[in-house]
């Protein structure tokens, strides 16, 4: 299983490193690690699972942090890097964000943690809501009680009630004042559209994300108006199998606070709420470039956040863009970012320019892919809708809120 | 981006030199040691925070061990855990300061709070020190019967920690069969999940040597207890859920029954939240329904909708790998995901490793119904921006020509990138477009009509310029002007740098004069007259060859250049359907990401005497064959290999000899084998010392000329030095300079060959001799080691070939040494080592 976990700064400095069994693993091999990204030109290109000379790695890369992962035995691979991805969760959770100042700020708590996390290489818990029961997060509120009583452990003194209970993902005796549970659903829209307009693909990944602040151990049954919409689903642990596969009916007993309840796809979507026509027309060395955007599908409710980013070919030397809404940025990487924010009523958005090609070419040849982000909250695109939510043994009745919000994911327009 | 940080230890202003601030530290420490004022705690666990951020950036920081140890006598739990952090770095290189953190872990085992002692547990095994496992035996055995589970799991794990610092101390106080106990009565899933893990590997360990642990693994296997954890799998962990599906997965049920019952069981794992849940979950449906055809496209149809889930709503990193088993899913069985081919289409931003899978995916399901749609949207990639992405996108093209499906239009498309006159795109569409036409020649008129515009000068990459060459050449009669395209590159001759261009050229141009002589008479015979006097080898004999073909007999070489040719229907294929078969079977490994089967690139690890606890874990990991495929590497692997196998090893292992370089003292081979024996034993289940870093060797020198006088009146004068050290690359030039200065060849005892079945176990026995391995090799029946000895006074060394048939008990031996004197009395020591072999 795992041997080791070193945490490596953009710089590929050793943050910190965890040895997990007797057998040592020597510092050297970040080193070579290191030279592997320095010869890639870029973290993110490495692949995550590499063979050194003396160990297999694997790499996870999270807001210019590197987890690194080593062993010498074969074992499964997705094993090893959900792992680490659940490690960077709970860090930048526990954390509240992740990077060098924080953790060298914080490392006794991260070794803490990895410590009760994986024990001579074998994964134990990830769940958030234990660990916190084992270790305090540093935040505010307990330094300003650390102040206030003087004791300055950020360990609890007990054992989380949960490591014994038949509910795992929460412990016993919870108290709340407030009586409130939140279901949120969350929904990217992954769409791909050719170059002649066409919708090449369309599908939407979807989250139900709860925030559950409920005493004692409550019972919830959640169930939708139309569940038949998803194409495939994966439930949070707490969700008992039985009622779902009978009635399509979620039945649950919550973690406490957020959790992602569920995530579905829904596949094969018609149409997307914006359209983005980019149009190219090259002539004798210089290209004039147009870009329309407007709505095509009125979802009902405003379209705000829009942003349209390209990155134009090395070969354009100049470029001159203007927008009649929004602003435009061009970065020194030739990265441009139109934002629009909100879609305004009365006009579609466009912009136009020209780019200047390199002597000796004619036209353009390759094109860019336009990657579009947009919001609209209060919809789930997806046409999912939440009928009700119940609590089986309400000690009072609960306040119990719902929203709904549809983003762009990977909705990328080619030209 | 920055420079990598070359040396931790280097000094920046933000870092602590290191020296100076130590010692501060260690004087404030020791002042604060007996204190009892209020306060203290907070002070010192800043000075603690100190201590372990300086140990975290690599400042060796082991010089306040004793100072640390008299500070951990607190209540406060932070303090504690900074401790056993500070205290499990450091006491594998202090075994005598380790010794006084002892006491105080012990007191905390029994501490009332079942955290500290959990932890506290988990300390005491995770120290590592071999001498100090006596400690151990009475914590653990506690640890296993308390009444808090927390405790119980640490303690679980804490037994396979035992095994590996010394597996006799875990077998002799029967942890064992207390673990198996709990694992099926333990109430807490976590104990009974920490249970198996260690059981696991302890009985795949112990297997080897004990049929009563063999027949204890086969018990871990069997339906009872299957079924058990089967039943409670809800209630584990999702790590321990993988580790229970990897168990179930090698479990072989009796009828098609209990596969669909274990399946249906099973069947909501599919929709775990958890990736390595699902993928462990999918290897147990794919291994159990192998036999059974139809279940088994019903699984994939089944996996299908949770793996694509998987893909798209995970980290790019989580992608990849579960991408790299859709893709050998998708290499077995294309039809069925042949209708979900959107999934596999490239998203701009993705990474490119995860497009190449990708792309292969997209080649592999593309079948008639949706091979129009795969190519259009390949198409779009080509006038992508990334430039690697443009070739591959253009290469998977071409494969699904070969396919047959659609051919005319993809050769449309091919046609129409020779027009983008993007010079990567012409050379990767060149490249396809010849083997296309080496399949395909009806098509050759219409390709060639669109190849014969481009300009040769456009064209600078040596293959797709070799491609051009060869069509020019080979639809000679076709071409208008290729004798005179050819000519002026026969007149660029110098300017070529690639063999493989002007090997090309000569064969292309002597096609050309073979259809067309008038015209390329004077292109022949320059080429020819450049090609002989070329400094290339090959390109020099071609063209000698083609001279003299031509000055024999034209219609020869017109039979042998030019030949009427058959089409080719298949083109070879990079990997067999065995291998692919192989990798199957290794499903949710790292065979599958690195698609090749464990033996291709696990193997070093099977070699030399060093890897032995890892290797022997991974049985019990269990996904390695360890068969016929396995062996067949080992012997083809020559000497060299070997010694490279070990030296590589090297590094990793170095660190962990320090520990037991201070136990072993230099000894009389030939008296005192039998006494160091269990000495070795308890060193040499962690690292089996063979390699020394130069500090410990300059140690051992210094013990060795420390004792001369105790042997004086033992009659062999031969003397070894217990700590040899060599360096593999040292070895190996050593063994090809000196001349075999005996070669011998003896017969080794029954018994002892009886014991080869573990290939560990005569390097051990040879290593209480003080007789080395370097590197070893071979299956049954004939075996291979190097080893090494070193005189204990002087330096002269002695290399010994060692090749051992099991069969015949016969042993050939060749000893090579810079003391020639010697090598009568060496080969005797050696060979009364060898005969002790086995009755020991």
């Amino acid at each position: 299983m795992l041997q080791c976990i070193f945490l490596l700064s953009d710089s590929g400095e050793v943050l910190l490193e965890k040895q997990l069994t007797g057998h040592r693993v020597d510092r050297a091999i970040c080193d070579w690690f290191w030279n592997q990204i320095l010869t890639q030109g870029d973290s993110l290109k490495l692949v995550p699972v590499i063979s050194s000379p003396t160990h297999y790695l694997f790499q996870v890369v999270r807001e210019g942090i590197t987890f690194l992962a080593c062993t010498q035995i074969e074992m499964p691979p997705l094993m090893a890097i959900e792992f680490l991805c659940r490690v960077a969760d709970v860090l930048s959770n526990y954390l509240d964000g992740l990077n060098e100042d924080l953790i060298k700020d914080n490392f006794v708590i991260v070794y803490e943690l990895l410590d009760e996390m994986i024990d001579n290489g074998f994964p134990l818990t990830t769940e958030p809501n234990i660990l916190r029961e084992m270790i305090a997060p540093p935040n505010i509120v307990s330094k300003v009680l650390s102040v206030v009583t003087g004791n300055t452990s950020n360990v609890s003194n007990t054992l989380p009630g949960a490591t014994a209970s038949c509910v795992p993902w929460r412990k016993t005796d919870l108290k709340h004042a407030t009586n409130e549970v939140y279901v949120d659903l969350v929904e990217e829209m992954d769409a791909t559209i050719n170059r002649d307009g066409n919708l090449v693909k369309c599908e939407i990944y979807g989250e139900v994300q709860v925030n559950s602040n409920l005493s004692g151990l409550p019972d919830l049954t959640l169930s939708f108006a139309n569940p038949s919409v998803f194409n495939d689903v994966r439930f949070h642990p707490c969700v008992r199998l039985r009622p779902w596969e009978l009635n399509q009916i979620l039945s649950f007993v919550p973690p406490d606070g957020q959790f992602k309840l569920m995530s579905y796809r829904v596949k094969k979507l018609k149409s997307t709420p914006i359209y983005v026509k980019p149009q190219f027309t090259s002539d004798s060395g210089t290209c004039r470039i147009s870009v329309l955007v407007g709505i095509r599908n009125d979802p009902g409710k405003s379209i705000d956040n829009i942003t349209v980013e390209f990155r134009l070919p090395p070969c354009v030397t100049s470029s001159d863009l203007s927008p009649n809404y929004g602003s435009v940025n061009v970065l020194a990487d030739k990265t441009c970012s139109w934002t629009i924010g909100r879609m305004p009523k009365d006009k579609a958005p466009s912009m136009s320019g020209t780019l200047v090609l390199e002597t000796g070419m004619e036209r353009l040849h390759v094109f860019p892919t336009f990657q579009v982000a947009f919001r609209i909250m209060g919809v789930a695109l997806s046409g999912l809708k939440i009928d009700k939510l119940d609590l089986k043994n309400p000690l009072s009745r609960p306040h119990k809120g719902f929203r709904a919000l549809t983003r762009g994911g990977e909705f990328q327009v080619r030209s | 981006m920055a420079p990598p940080v070359q040396s931790h230890r280097s000094p920046s202003p933000s870092q602590p030199s290191g020296k100076g601030e130590v010692s501060d530290l260690k004087t404030q420490l020791r002042q604060l040691a007996g204190s009892r004022a209020p306060g203290t705690d907070d002070t010192k666990r800043e000075l603690f925070k100190k201590v372990i951020s300086y140990m975290t950036i690599g400042i060796d920081v082991s010089s306040v061990f004793s100072e640390m140890v008299m500070c951990s006598a607190t209540s406060d739990i932070v303090l504690k855990k900074m401790c056993y952090l500070y205290v499990g770095n450091y006491a594998k290189h202090n075994p005598d300061l380790a010794l006084l953190t002892i006491n105080f872990l012990q007191r905390d085992c029994k501490d009332e709070d079942p955290m500290i002692r959990g932890l506290a547990l988990r300390s005491l095994c995770s120290l590592g020190v071999a001498n100090l496992v006596e400690y151990l035996v009475g914590p653990l055995g506690n640890g296993l019967k308390d009444g808090n589970s927390y405790v119980r799991m640490v303690a679980a794990v804490g037994v396979l920690k035992l095994y590996h610092l010394s597996a006799s101390t875990c077998l002799d106080a029967d942890f064992p069969p207390l673990l198996k106990q709990l694992m099926l009565k333990d109430k807490d899933a976590q104990v009974v999940a920490n249970c198996l893990t260690s059981l696991q590997e302890i009985w795949s360990l112990e297997a080897s040597t004990s049929e009563e642990a063999a027949r204890e693994r086969e018990m871990l296997l069997s339906k009872p207890v299957v079924y058990y954890f089967l039943n409670r799998m809800k209630e584990f962990s999702e790590w321990a859920q993988c580790i229970v599906l990897e168990l179930v997965s090698k479990y072989v049920p009796v009828d098609s029954e209990e596969i669909f019952d274990i399946m249906n069981l099973l069947e909501d794992r599919l929709q775990h939240a958890n990736g390595a849940v699902v993928l462990a979950t999918i290897k147990v449906f794919l291994h159990m329904t192998l036999s059974m055809t139809d279940v088994h496209q019903q699984v994939y149809e089944r996996i299908k909708a949770p793996l694509l889930t998987l893909v798209s709503s995970g980290s790019p990193e989580q992608s990849y790998a579960v991408l790299s088993h859709l893709h050998l899913l998708v290499m077995r069985a294309p039809y069925i995901f042949s209708s979900d081919y959107k999934h596999f289409y490239c998203q701009y931003n993705e990474p490119f490793y995860v497009k190449k899978l990708k792309l292969d995916m997209l080649t592999a399901v593309a079948n008639e119904s949706n091979t129009y749609e795969i190519v259009t949207e390949l198409c779009e990639y080509v006038a992508n921006v990334d430039i690697p992405m443009a070739r591959e996108s253009i290469r998977a093209v071409g494969k699904i020509a070969l396919q047959q499906y659609d051919v005319n239009a993809i050769v449309d498309r091919l046609l129409q990138f020779l027009e983008m006159e993007k010079e990567h795109v012409t050379a990767e569409t060149l490249v396809l477009v010849k083997d296309l036409l080496r399949k395909y020649p009806q098509w050759s008129h219409d390709c060639i009509a669109v190849v014969g515009n481009i300009s040769s000068k456009n064209v600078q990459e040596p293959k797709a310029k070799a491609a051009l060459i060869w069509m020019l050449g080979e639809y000679a009669q076709d071409m208008q002007d290729s004798p005179y395209i050819l000519e002026g590159l026969v007149e660029n001759w110098d300017e070529e740098n690639s063999a493989e261009v002007r090997l090309h050229l000569l064969t292309a141009v002597m096609k050309c004069f073979l259809r067309r002589a008038p015209e390329t008479q004077k292109a022949l015979g320059d080429a020819l007259a450049a090609g002989v006097a070329d400094f290339h080898q090959d390109v020099h004999d071609r063209a000698l060859l083609y001279y003299r073909l031509l000055k024999y007999d034209v219609s020869v070489a017109e039979r042998i250049v030019n030949p009427p040719k058959q089409a080719v229907s298949v083109f070879a294929d990079t990997q067999s359907s065995e291998m692919k078969d192989r990798i199957f079977d290794e499903f949710n490994s790292l065979s599958v990401v690195y698609q090749k089967p464990s033996y291709m690139f696990t193997d070093k690890e099977h070699r030399g005497p060093f890897a032995f606890s890892e290797e022997l874990g991974t049985l019990s990991i269990g996904t390695e064959p360890s068969d016929g495929a396995v062996a067949a590497q080992r012997v083809e692997a020559n000497d060299k290999d070997l010694l490279l196998g070990t030296s590589e090893k090297e590094e990793s292992h170095g660190y962990g000899n320090n520990g037991s370089a201070y136990s072993a003292p230099s000894y009389d081979a030939s008296t005192t084998a039998g006494a160091s024996q269990g000495n070795f034993d308890l060193v040499s289940i962690d690292q089996p010392s063979t390699l020394h870093p130069p500090s410990g060797f300059a140690i051992d020198d210094l013990l060795g000329l420390g004792m001369p006088a105790a042997p004086s009146s033992a009659p062999p004068v031969l003397l070894l030095n217990a700590k040899a050290a060599i360096d593999p690359n040292a070895f190996q030039q050593k063994w090809r300079q000196l001349p075999v200065s005996l070669s011998q060849e003896t017969s080794i005892d029954p018994q002892g060959v009886a014991g080869m079945t573990n290939p560990h176990a005569l390097p051990q026995h040879m290593q209480g001799h003080s007789i080395n391995c370097i590197a070893s090799g071979g299956q049954a029946p004939n075996f291979k080691f190097f080893f090494f000895a070193q005189k204990a006074e002087g330096s002269s060394a002695y290399l010994v070939e060692c090749v051992i048939n099991s069969s015949s008990c016969k042993v050939q031996l060749k000893i090579k040494t810079d003391d020639q004197a010697t090598s009568q009395a060496f080969s005797e020591l050696f060979q009364s080592a060898l005969s002790k072999f086995g009755s020991a």
